[in-house]
């Protein structure tokens, strides 16, 4: 009897896979084309949002391309990972007297964001929230429900006119789905799908590459480690149709090195991580490629004032730097910076500023940045 | 789906604790039923609670494995003849969970959640489970390993085959299952 039914439920089983096998879409593993950043006439360089938290903290910011510029989005509250923090935002378009900043405002609460999650469940803070680039207007927010940063989930958000309406959890881990975040933008393949780069925070602390499928649902990870090394917040920068670097944060504050890692298929593998010789304050970068051989990144790489930010350029895909342009941070740390092209050969960047006390961006162009590097 | 699919399984698993605490005054059968319908019940009523919410965030994704074990836990406890687990078995699920735990989180370089997201890899996953189940001489591996693949496949919950038939508070509700066993 108890054989029998077993027979039936391994028939089942097999009915089962041979559905699933025949819906299933192989995923693409080729980086879309890497179109060079324009010139974009004469230099430009301009301050477009300078955001002081009333009281607490504002940090990681991030960037939502949209159709007429762009918008600042990043979490704001008593301090990080308290109970009170939500996510604001700022929509910066260009206008006849230049770019114009809308006032900051709330865009997404915990408790909208919990209403809207499917199934629905208590969502106590916010943190590092990015642009879902696979569906207009959606977001990918770093929720926790329970515990602090390395208990944390990444949510899959749809926006709305008046915020979330719908969220769902990525599912990256067996242990509760917890302890996966985001920092750095996704990263286009040539299907018009996307790469998710991630990180997992308990325990032994790795990057992932994330891939999903049409419906946002995760299809396949790759791990981002090194032996010895505490490899976060990946940024990747593809350079051709296969090559890409991704350059990440060591948790560990005392190595202080810039970490790196490589995929020459398209983000099937990844090289083991190991430390550049650049300083890194064990904090995130934020890099682009100008094209395909030209990379500007944005990073805390001066020991001697590890709060500024500095603009860097690399000729060789990542492997040698040089700063162009310094980003004072005076009293407190310029932090968490992250880079995104907007339309007509415009970069934005933006970065929280005064030790976690508000967010700053600007928009400048290609012609600014050759005009740095001489 | 997802949504109705984690409220039931929340319903029965709360309906498993007021089982508990049901059969102190009545017998297993009407202790198990009564304490389903309270506990499903329960759950939809007080589903924009603090604490239903909290639950469903905190063990979020539920899976099959969960409800099923409850269930097969109290109809044998409500005498259906459904056999258990047999120690050796628990003890190798118990050893190979927490390896699997571990791995996923780094320990080694070996990644066997991601083996959960491909069709391929569940469908061999699936057969060794119902292999083993006919090793071990029960239906329950084989039932969930199937009704998770089932629920998967249909897109309801997670996209990861292992979250429908695995759960981290296993391991302690395994631990304890062996060590009153072993005592």
């Amino acid at each position: 009897m108890i054989g029998a039914l077993i027979l039936v439920l391994a028939a089942v089983s097999l009915g089962l896979s041979l559905w699933t096998r025949r819906r299933d879409m192989p995923l693409c593993w080729e980086f879309a084309p890497v179109e060079p950043v324009d010139p974009g006439g004469a230099p430009l360089f301009e301050t477009v949002l300078d955001h002081a938290a009333d009281a607490g903290q504002a940090h990681s910011p991030s960037i939502l391309v949209t159709e007429t510029g762009f918008s600042v989005l990043w979490f704001e509250g008593s301090a990080e990972a308290q109970a009170d923090v939500d996510l604001f935002a700022a929509d910066i378009a260009p206008g006849p007297d230049g770019w114009q900043a809308s006032a900051p405002g709330r865009r997404v609460t915990r408790a909208d964001l919990g209403r809207a999650m499917e199934p629905r469940q208590m969502v106590i803070t916010l943190g590092n929230t990015i642009e879902d680039a696979s569906r207009t207007g959606g977001l990918l927010a770093t929720v926790v429900s329970v515990g602090g940063w390395a208990m944390a989930s990444v949510a899959r958000v749809a926006m709305g006119p008046d915020g979330p309406v719908r969220a769902r959890k990525l599912n990256l881990s067996p242990m509760l789905n917890r302890s996966v975040l985001v920092k750095s933008p996704m990263v286009a393949y040539a299907d018009a799908s996307h790469g998710l780069p991630a990180y997992f925070e308990m325990g032994r602390m790795h990057g992932l590459w994330v891939r999903c499928d049409a419906a946002g649902r995760v299809r396949h990870t790759v791990r981002m480690d090194g032996p010895g090394l505490k490899p976060i917040q990946p940024m990747v920068v593809p350079l051709g149709p296969r090559v890409a670097v991704a350059l990440l944060r060591d948790f560990d504050v005392n190595r202080g090195r810039l970490l790196v890692s490589r995929t020459t298929d398209g983000g099937q593998s990844w090289s083991a991580v190991t430390q550049t010789t650049l300083y890194n304050p064990s904090s995130p970068v934020a890099a682009l490629a100008l094209d395909e051989r030209r990379i500007l990144m944005a990073a805390n790489d001066d020991e001697g004032a590890a709060q500024d930010l500095r603009l860097l350029l690399s000729d060789d895909g990542g492997n040698s730097w040089r700063a162009i342009h310094r980003l004072s941070g005076g009293q407190g740390a310029l932090r968490y910076p992250m880079l995104r092209r907007l339309g007509g050969g415009k970069i934005a960047l933006c970065y929280s500023h005064s030790t976690k006390g508000g967010v700053r961006a600007h928009v400048m162009n290609r012609a600014w940045i050759e005009a740095q590097d001489t | 789906m997802t949504e109705r699919l984690t409220s039931l399984w929340l319903g029965i698993v709360a309906g498993w604790a007021l089982y508990w605490l049901l059969s102190g005054w009545l017998a297993s059968a009407p202790a198990a039923g009564l304490g389903l319908g309270l506990g499903i019940a329960g759950v939809h009523v007080l589903r924009e609670s603090r604490a239903v919410t909290g639950a469903v965030a905190v063990l979020e994704p539920v899976g099959v494995v969960l409800p099923l074990l409850v269930l097969w836990h109290m109809a044998r406890a409500s005498g259906l003849a459904l056999p258990q687990l047999s120690t050796p078995v628990l003890a190798l699920f118990l050893v190979a969970h927490v390896a699997f735990l571990a791995a996923s989180m780094g320990v080694v370089r070996a990644e066997p959640y991601r083996a959960g997201y491909a069709p391929g890899p569940v469908a061999v996953l699936v057969l060794a489970a119902c292999g083993i189940g006919w090793v071990a001489g029960t239906p329950l591996i084989p039932v969930v390993a199937v009704a998770g693949q089932a629920l998967w496949a249909r897109g309801w919950g997670s996209s990861n085959w292992f979250d429908h038939v695995l759960h981290a508070t296993l391991v302690p509700v395994a631990a304890i299952a062996l060590l009153l066993r072993l005592v």
